[in-house]
C-alpha cells in the first residue's frame, strides 16, 4: 500500500507540475507577446473628427465657419439586397442608383456613399433603417458671406484641408492636432465610448480685414468692372501704419463654398499673384530718391517742353508737351520725360538702390497664399533703354500689393511695414494665443522727404492734376495714377488698346485712415488712370471714410455738426465663447 | 452504542475536504460575476445568482450523503447504475440540444446533463463491482467491467456526443480496476493488443468523430491554422491567461471575458478569466487548493477502513485530478478542446451538485474509517 501511495503521489505531483511549468510560460515568460495580443484586438483606432477653427474679421463677425454634414458609408458585405438598397437610397440621396449599386457592392468592408449629407437627408436615410449603413460625423466648411473675402479666406478641399488663403496660410492654427484615440471593441467590433465625441477643435482666426470695408470695396469693384468692362479689378485697403489689409477684393471672384465650379484664373489673388508694369505709380522711386539724395528740391526745374526724351535709342513721349516743370509738377501732370530727367540725374546704382529700399523684387511677407516677388533688374542686367524705362514704370513687374506699400510709406511718415491679414489667433476657449505683430516696419524715408512728397501727391490730386475726379468730398487726398500700356501676346509689342490703369492715394492725406490702390485691367473705352481708377477710388474711400465715422478734414472750417456715434476702430482680438 | 457512534462520526467529520470546495465555488461564482459583467447598459446576467442557488443545493446535497453509512450503497449500487445508463439512453432519444451536442434532459423548469449524475453512479458501482471481486481480478472480472462499465458507458456518452466525458469515464474505470489488481501478464497483452491495433481502432475513433471534434483536435496540434475558427478558442484562452502576468490584472478588471474575446469565458475557460484577473499567483494558490483537496481524497481512501471505501474515493479522486489537469491544460493549450469543465468553479448547476455528492461521500468515508459497526 506504502508503494501505490508513492506512485499515486508522484502522479498528482507530476500532473500539477506540468500544469505550473505551462502557467509560468504563458504568464510569465509569454506575457509580454500574448498581452499585446489582448491590446491590439481590444483596441480600435478611430480618426479624431477634426474642426476647424473659426475664421473671423476684425470686429468678430464670422467669415467662415462649420457645419454639421455626416457622411454615409456603408459595409458591403452586411448589405444583403444591393438593388433594392441602392434604389430607396437613390431615391433619398438624389443620385443615380447605378453609382451607388458599384460602392454598395464594392469588395470591402467600408465604402463612402456620400459625403457631407444635409441633416434632413440622414434622417430620411437613418428611417430606411438599412443594415450596413452607418454616418460619421463630418463637417463641411461653409463660408456665410458668400464670395464676400473670397480671395482673402481661401478654400477648403472635401477633407477639410485648407488650399488656398488663409485657410492653408493658416492650416496649422485652424486645425487643431488630429490624429486617432484607441478606444476598447469587443470581439464584434462594437466599440465602448467612454463619454463625449472625440474631435478636436482648432484654432481660430482673426482677420484684419473689415467685412464692412470689405464689402464696400466689392460692391465698388462689381460697379466698376461692369462700368468700364475691364477683364480685372483689385483693390487693395491697408492701415498705412500697421500693415493690416483692411480690404482686398478682385474680379472676377469665385464662390469659396464650391470653388470647384470656378475658373482658376478667377479664384487667384490678383492683389499679391498678378505682376503688371506700374507706370506712372512707380514715379515714387524716382522722387523719393531725388529728395532725400537732395538731388532736387521739389521747386528743381526741368525743361520737358520737347514732350520727348531718347534714352538707350528709345522715344519716350509725354501725352502733350508741358514746357518747363517743377518736380512737383512732375509729379503731378505726371510728365515722363520730367521723369527720365531726374532718375538720368540720379544714375542707375543711386535710383537703384530706392527700388530695392521700397521693397520692389522681394515679397512683401503677406501671409497668404501665392505671392510673386515681382521682376526687378538689378543694374549690371539693365539695357540701354532701362534706366528711362524704369523711371516711368515700365521694364519692371510688381504686384499691386507693392506699390500699395510704398505709398503707405508717405502715409506712415517713412517706414516700410510688413502688410498682413491675420491679427491674431485664438485658442478654442477665445483666448488669445498669437497676436502678429504690427511694429515690425522699416524706416526708409526721412520726414522731410516725406513732407515733400506728400505734398506732390496732394497735387495729383488737384484740378491741375491727373487725378481730380479722386477727391473725396470734405477729406483732401494725396495719391498718384498710373496708365501702362499691356504687352500685346500676338505682337509682342505694347498694345495701343490694352491698358492697365490704376490709382493709389492715402486719405485723408495728412492724417491717413488707409491707403488704397485699385487696379482695373483693360478697361474698355477710357484708359487713363485718373479716369478709370481714381473715380473708383474716390467712390470707395467716401464711402469707406463714412462707415469707419472719419470725421471730415474741413468740419471746422465749414463749422459741420458731428454726432459722434462711438469709436470703431482696431479691435485687434474678439470673445468667443 | 448508537449514541457513540453519532458523536465520534461528528468528530470525525472532515471540515477540510467540505471547505476546499465550498472556497473554490465562492472563487467561481465571483468569477463566473466578472466574465459575464455587461459591456452596455444591459442587466447582469444572472449566472452568478443561479450557481450561489446550485451551491446551496450542493451543500444540503453534500450533509445529505454524508450523513449515512455509505456502505449501505453497497446494496443500491446496481439499480442506481441502471437508473443512470437509463438516464443516458432517455438522453440520447430526448435529448435537448445545446452546443452542437444533446447533453441536456429537461424535466419541467429544470434541464439537466444525465452525464454528470452518471459520473458518480458509475464510480459507485465499480467500487461495488471490484470490493467484491478477488485481487488480483481474474479474466471474467476483467472482461465484465470493461464492457459493463467501461465500454458500454462510452457507446452511450459517445452517443449524446460527449467523447470527453466517455473518454474520462473509461480511464476512470481502468485506473481503477488497477488499483484493485490487475495479473501482470494481462496488463502486458492488453498494451500490446492496444498498440498494436491503433492505426484500426484510431482510424475507426477519427471516421466516428463529429466535425467539430475533429476540428478540435487539428486546432489543438496547430492553433495557428485557422486563428478566426478553429483554434480561436485556444489562443483567445491562452492570450487571456498571458494578460494576467504575476499578480493579475485585479477583480473585476479582466477584460477579455466581458469583451467578448473568450468563448465559453462562464463554463468551460473559466479557468482563463481567473488568471488574467488574480495572475500567477492567484493560479498557482487555486490549483494548490486542488491538489491539497485531491491528495486529501487519496489519503481518505487509504485510511478508509474497506475496499468499497477505498476504490470509491480513489474513483472520486481520480475523476477530480482528470478533470482539474484537463480542464486547465486545455485552457493553456496543453490539451485539446474536450469541453470538461473545471469542478466547482465552471458554472453549471448539476456538475456543481453532483461534485458536491461526490464530496459528500469522500466525507462519509473518511468519518467512518473507525466505525466498527456493520
Amino acid at each position: 500500500m506504502n508503494k501505490r501511495a508513492l506512485l499515486v503521489a508522484t502522479i498528482v505531483f507530476v500532473m500539477f507540475f506540468v500544469v505550473f511549468l505551462r502557467l509560468i510560460d504563458l504568464m510569465l515568460l509569454d506575457h509580454e507577446k500574448l498581452s499585446r495580443i489582448a491590446r491590439i484586438q481590444q483596441t480600435k483606432g478611430q480618426e479624431i473628427l477634426v474642426r476647424r477653427g473659426t475664421i473671423y474679421d476684425r470686429n468678430g463677425r464670422e467669415l467662415a465657419i462649420n457645419l454639421e454634414r455626416p457622411s454615409l458609408y456603408c459595409d458591403p458585405k452586411i448589405i444583403t439586397s444591393p438593388q433594392k438598397v441602392a434604389y430607396s437610397l437613390g431615391r433619398v440621396l438624389k443620385k443615380r442608383h447605378r453609382l451607388i449599386l458599384k460602392n454598395l457592392k464594392a469588395d470591402r468592408r467600408f465604402v463612402w456613399l456620400a459625403r457631407k449629407v444635409k441633416p434632413e437627408v440622414a434622417e430620411a436615410v437613418q428611417r430606411l433603417k438599412i443594415e450596413g449603413l452607418g454616418f460619421l460625423p463630418d463637417t463641411k466648411r461653409f463660408y456665410p458671406k458668400g464670395t464676400l473675402a473670397a480671395h482673402v479666406l481661401g478654400f477648403v478641399d472635401i477633407d477639410n484641408r485648407g488650399l488656398e488663403g488663409v485657410e492653408h496660410t493658416y492650416e496649422k492654427y485652424l486645425v487643431a492636432d488630429g490624429g486617432r484615440v484607441y478606444l476598447t471593441r469587443d470581439a464584434r467590433g462594437n466599440i465602448l465610448y467612454r463619454g463625449g465625441d472625440y474631435e478636436s477643435v482648432g484654432d481660430s482666426i482673426v482677420l484684419t480685414i473689415d467685412e464692412g470695408l470689405q464689402a464696400i470695396v466689392e460692391e465698388e469693384l462689381d460697379r466698376a468692372l461692369k462700368k468700364w468692362q475691364a477683364e480685372a479689378i483689385t483693390a487693395i485697403m491697408m492701415d498705412p501704419y500697421t500693415g493690416e489689409i483692411l480690404a482686398l477684393a478682385n474680379r472676377p471672384t469665385f464662390d469659396p463654398n464650391r470653388p470647384g465650379r470656378f475658373r482658376p484664373s478667377y479664384r487667384r489673388n490678383r492683389a499679391i499673384t498678378d505682376l503688371y508694369e506700374p507706370g506712372s505709380t512707380f514715379k515714387i522711386v524716382m522722387a523719393a530718391a531725388a529728395l532725400e539724395e537732395r538731388v532736387a528740391g521739389l521747386n528743381s526745374r526741368f525743361d520737358c517742353s520737347e514732350g520727348v526724351i531718347e534714352v538707350g535709342g528709345k522715344k519716350i513721349r509725354d501725352s502733350h508737351k508741358h514746357g518747363v516743370l517743377t518736380l512737383k509738377e512732375i509729379i503731378q501732370k505726371s510728365s515722363n520725360v520730367g521723369a527720365v530727367k531726374v532718375a538720368l540725374k540720379l544714375g542707375p546704382e543711386r535710383f537703384f538702390r530706392y527700388v530695392e529700399l521700397f521693397g520692389f523684387g522681394r515679397k512683401t511677407g503677406i501671409d497668404l497664399t501665392g505671392e510673386s516677388p515681382g521682376i526687378v533688374k538689378p543694374p549690371r542686367e539693365w539695357s540701354g533703354t532701362t534706366q528711362g524705362a524704369m523711371a516711368i514704370g515700365y521694364e519692371v513687374m510688381v504686384t499691386p500689393l507693392q506699390i500699395l506699400r510704398a505709398y503707405a510709406a508717405v502715409a506712415n511718415g517713412g517706414y516700410l511695414v510688413r502688410p498682413h491679414i491675420v491679427s491674431a489667433v485664438l485658442s478654442p476657449e477665445g483666448l488669445i494665443i498669437k497676436k502678429v505683430n504690427s511694429t515690425d516696419k522699416e524706416k526708409i524715408l526721412s520726414s522731410r522727404t516725406v513732407k515733400l512728397l506728400k505734398e506732390a501727391f496732394k497735387a495729383v490730386v488737384s484740378e491741375d492734376g491727373t487725378a481730380a475726379q479722386a477727391t473725396v468730398p470734405g477729406n483732401t487726398v494725396a495719391g498718384k495714377t498710373g496708365t501702362t500700356r499691356l504687352i500685346d501676346p500676338k505682337t509682342g509689342r505694347y498694345s495701343y488698346k490694352d491698358f492697365v490703369s490704376s490709382f493709389v492715394g492715402m486719405v485723408p492725406a495728412d492724417n491717413p485712415a488707409f491707403v488704397m490702390i485699385v487696379v482695373i485691367w483693360k478697361p474698355k473705352h477710357k484708359y487713363y488712370g485718373g479716369e478709370v481708377a481714381a473715380p473708383v477710388f474716390s467712390d470707395i474711400a467716401r464711402k469707406a471714410l463714412a462707415y469707419r465715422y472719419i470725421p471730415r478734414e474741413d468740419i471746422l472750417k465749414k463749422n459741420i455738426l458731428v454726432v459722434s456715434r462711438g469709436i470703431k476702430n482696431n479691435i485687434s482680438a474678439v470673445e468667443v465663447e | 452504542m448508537k449514541r457513540l457512534d453519532n458523536i465520534l462520526e461528528f468528530k470525525h467529520f472532515d471540515w477540510l475536504t467540505f471547505t476546499l470546495p465550498v472556497v473554490m465555488t465562492v472563487l467561481g461564482i465571483m468569477t463566473i460575476y466578472s466574465a459575464t459583467r455587461p459591456l452596455f447598459d444591459t442587466p447582469h446576467p444572472p449566472y452568478y445568482i443561479r450557481q450561489t442557488v446550485w451551491l446551496l443545493l450542493g451543500i444540503m446535497a453534500m450533509f445529505l450523503t454524508a450523513s449515512f453509512d455509505y456502505k449501505r450503497l453497497i446494496r443500491y449500487a446496481y439499480p442506481i447504475y441502471a437508473v443512470g445508463l437509463i438516464l443516458l439512453g432517455i438522453t440520447i432519444v430526448l435529448g435537448h440540444t445545446g452546443m452542437g451536442a444533446q447533453r441536456w434532459l429537461r424535466i419541467g423548469p429544470i434541464s439537466f446533463q444525465p452525464s454528470e449524475f452518471f459520473k458518480v453512479a458509475l464510480i459507485i458501482v465499480v467500487a461495488r463491482f471490484l470490493s467484491a471481486s478477488k485481487s488480483p481480478l481474474n479474466i471474467s472480472g476483467i472482461l465484465v467491467s470493461i464492457g459493463l462499465f467501461g465500454i458500454l458507458p462510452f457507446i452511450l456518452l459517445y452517443k449524446q456526443p460527449d467523447l470527453g466525458t466517455g473518454l474520462l469515464m473509461l480511464i476512470i474505470v481502468t485506473i481503477m480496476m488497477l488499483c484493485k489488481g490487475i495479473p501482470r501478464r494481462i496488463v502486458v497483452i492488453a498494451t500490446v493488443l492496444l498498440i498494436v491495433s491503433l492505426p484500426v481502432t484510431g482510424n475507426l475513433f477519427w471516421k466516428g468523430l463529429k466535425d467539430y471534434q475533429k476540428n478540435r483536435l487539428v486546432a489543438f496540434i496547430d492553433p495557428k491554422v485557422d486563428p478566426r475558427g478553429i483554434g480561436y478558442q485556444i489562443e483567445q484562452s491562452k492570450v487571456t491567461i498571458g494578460s494576467g502576468e504575476f499578480f493579475g490584472k485585479g477583480y473585476l478588471k479582466g477584460t477579455q471575458g466581458p469583451l467578448r474575446f473568450l468563448p465559453e469565458k462562464h463554463t468551460d475557460f473559466i479557468f482563463s478569466v481567473f488568471a488574467e484577473e488574480w495572475g500567477f499567483l492567484g493560479s498557482f494558490l487555486l490549483l494548490s487548493l486542488y491538489a491539497v483537496l485531491i491528495i486529501r481524497g487519496f489519503e481518505t481512501a487509504y485510511y478508509s477502513k474497506d475496499d468499497f471505501g477505498t476504490l470509491l474515493s480513489i474513483g472520486i479522486s481520480i475523476m477530480f485530478l482528470l478533470y482539474v489537469t484537463i480542464n486547465v491544460g486545455m485552457t493553456m493549450g496543453l490539451m485539446p478542446v474536450v469541453g470538461i469543465p473545471l469542478p466547482f468553479f465552471s458554472y453549471g448547476g448539476t456538475a456543481l451538485l453532483t461534485n458536491f455528492i461526490c464530496i459528500g461521500l469522500l466525507i462519509n468515508v473518511r468519518r467512518h474509517r473507525f466505525s466498527l459497526f456493520y
